[in-house]
């Protein structure tokens, strides 16, 4: 019984996460037709951004945390006006952005080395001391996560649907045309749905950074999760994207205490692999 | 043969002489890294770039053949010369089961499926450390030997010689594959998946087809890579290896055989060059992912396409003028 809670609860730790960066994909997604793979990467500056802010400045965490989302995302307005703007008329548009991203990603990596260095950093807890969950001793830090995760996800999801700009956002993302001739600015659309995802991409790192180390490639192995996370949820919607991430999160834990921690990817992937071949767009994609 | 197969032959011919004009062992090296590259950039193309497949996981063949090779050699004591051919084989196994899914796929799945796949294969390589080494990878594999003559003597000429071969063949193989009856179905499911099905050729057997047959060379590859080198580590798999290739076909110009050849000794030698100047080791990807952003907003052909404006090819229909008779 244990077992089972302690697995119950780190499968909940790691599905707000991937609930985070995969929410901000599918912003993107839905608003753009863009799959941003610069996302794991700007999960990155924002955690060596708040670090910057935080230890280097001495200006404690809670500004670093700020700090490392309003810098991701002021980088994903340059990101989109530089090499996902000018490809919007493209032929191959999906494809073409991908390689941008791509690109972009290289150059967020490659320039955070260049920047930060390669000696491992990490960032205090926000929140100090353990909390007892189900009988299960985890960190504050880790407790916040967990309750931060759906706030920040049921605010986004009430943004897209109730405020004035967070409509005009989904109405770009249904039908650019229509939503342009009813006086919606689309390029200012797109630029906000760009700058919002990459804040929470930021936000994402800056939390995780005084769990995990901060590296330049720190980003990568969530975004790994996070396209699993799409694969099995679909990309259409922000609460099947939620679901599967924390769908995706228990069967992850669950899957390191029956597998093991080294068959765990393997097994995860050919779960997609057999979702993919019975539902092409995702268990709760429409047909 | 059109003008480009010209170019490849007299391409050929000069790399064939490269060995008598530059001795030293370093100037071969690059030759033969840049020799690879063209071979699993030019394979990759047929994929990306002939059928429209949205294939993100093509380092994936060439890490397979890159851990096949190491861990025959290395652990299964298997002479390299049989190691080699051995991972077009299971490059070509690990192309059918990333198919299988991609075949019935569209659009943004198909880059999820394809680069998730190499993401987990990098997952797969570092938890199964006691069979592939983990982060620290395989290293000292054997030598490659004829005889008693080792591969490394004479400044690697040997080497050199191979990987010129093996790129000969890859890109004769390639050739073939984009002239025959196949190579147009490719093109048919590329631009008109619609048209290709009523004329009666089946979308997902063709992308399953051109996914295999695109692992075989860059399986190989990967193979003469690790035994050349005489290490595997799960870099390979990694994003710099894939920006850098896939820098390469899109600087040479998606669609052709020529163009991602020619990309690759170009690339090779900047990076190198690159790498030569002081704090420049990260800094040339920087260089390389911002000429692969700039090429794909100036010239979404590649290099190919201002060759062909250039000079038009034969084969477009010349300016009318007025016959004689």
């Amino acid at each position: 019984m244990d077992t089972l809670l302690a697995t119950l609860v780190s499968g909940l730790v790691l599905g707000s996460l991937y609930a985070l960066m995969a929410s901000g994909l599918s912003l993107v997604w839905t608003t753009l037709g863009v799959f941003n793979f610069t996302h794991g990467a700007l999960m990155m500056v924002g955690a060596f951004i708040a670090w910057t802010v935080s230890e280097a400045a001495g200006a404690g965490p809670v500004a670093g945390v700020v700090a490392g989302t309003l810098g991701a995302g002021l980088i994903g307005i340059v990101i989109e006006r530089l090499v996902i703007r000018p490809f919007y008329a493209s032929r191959n548009m999906l494809l073409v952005t991908a390689m941008t991203t791509l690109a972009v990603t290289i150059i967020l990596e490659r320039g955070a080395q260049m920047i930060w260095g390669p000696r491992l950093k990490q960032l205090p807890p926000l929140v100090d001391g353990e909390i007892r969950l189900f009988g299960n001793a985890i960190s504050a830090h880790e407790a916040l996560l967990l309750v931060a995760a759906p706030i920040i996800l049921i605010a986004l999801w009430r943004f897209t649907v109730s405020s004035k700009i967070g409509r005009s956002l989904r109405a770009v993302g249904q039908n650019q045309d229509s939503a342009a001739l009813i006086g919606v600015d689309v390029p200012t659309a797109f630029a906000l749905a760009f700058a919002i995802s990459a804040a929470l991409a930021g936000l994402t790192g800056a939390l995780l950074g005084s769990i995990r180390f901060i590296t330049p490639a720190m980003g990568s192995e969530p975004l790994t999760k996070a396209m699993i996370v799409v694969i099995f949820g679909g990309l259409g919607s922000l609460g099947s994207t939620a679901g599967a991430a924390y769908l995706i999160g228990f069967i992850e834990a669950f899957l390191v205490l029956w597998v093991g921690l080294y068959w765990t990817p393997f097994a995860l992937f050919l779960l997609m692999i057999l979702v993919l071949l019975l539902r092409p767009n995702g268990i709760f994609g429409k047909r | 043969m059109t003008r480009n197969n010209l170019l490849l032959l007299a391409l050929f011919v000069v790399l064939a002489f490269v060995p008598q004009i530059f001795t030293d062992g370093y100037v071969r090296h690059l030759f033969i890294i840049a020799f690879i590259y063209a071979i699993i950039a030019s394979n990759w193309n047929l994929s990306l770039g002939h059928c429209g497949i949205f294939n993100f996981g093509h380092m994936t063949f060439f890490g397979i053949g890159v851990y096949t090779a190491a861990i025959l050699t290395k652990t299964a004591g298997v002479n390299p010369w049989l190691a080699i051919p051995a991972c077009a084989v299971t490059a070509a196994i690990s192309a059918v089961i990333m198919a299988a899914p991609v075949a019935r796929l569209k659009g943004i799945y198909v880059v999820l499926v394809t680069f998730a796949v190499n993401q987990l294969m990098v997952q797969l390589v570092l938890s199964q450390a006691d069979l592939t080494g983990g982060a620290k990878g395989l290293v000292r594999l054997p030598f490659l030997t004829i005889g008693d003559y080792s591969f490394i003597r004479d400044y690697k000429l040997g080497y050199y010689y191979l990987a010129l071969i093996l790129l000969a063949l890859s890109t004769a193989f390639l050739i073939l594959v984009a002239g025959s009856p196949f190579g147009k179905s490719l093109k048919a499911v590329r631009d008109a998946e619609d048209y290709a099905t009523a004329r009666g050729i089946s979308v997902a057997r063709t992308r399953i087809s051109v996914l295999v047959l695109s692992a075989i060379f860059t399986g190989i590859a990967g193979g003469f890579y690790t035994v050349y080198l005489r290490v595997a580590s799960p870099e390979v798999f990694g994003f710099g290896t894939m920006s850098l290739v896939l820098s390469m076909v899109l600087i040479g110009g998606i669609n052709s055989v020529l163009g991602p050849v020619i990309a690759a000794l170009a690339l090779t030698f900047a990076s190198e060059a690159m790498a030569g100047i002081g704090g420049f080791e990260d800094a040339r990807y920087i260089v390389i992912a911002v000429a692969m952003i700039l090429v794909l907003r100036l010239a979404p052909g590649g290099l190919i396409q201002i060759l062909e404006r250039l000079a038009p090819t034969g084969q477009k229909p010349a300016t009318p003028t007025r016959s004689p008779a």
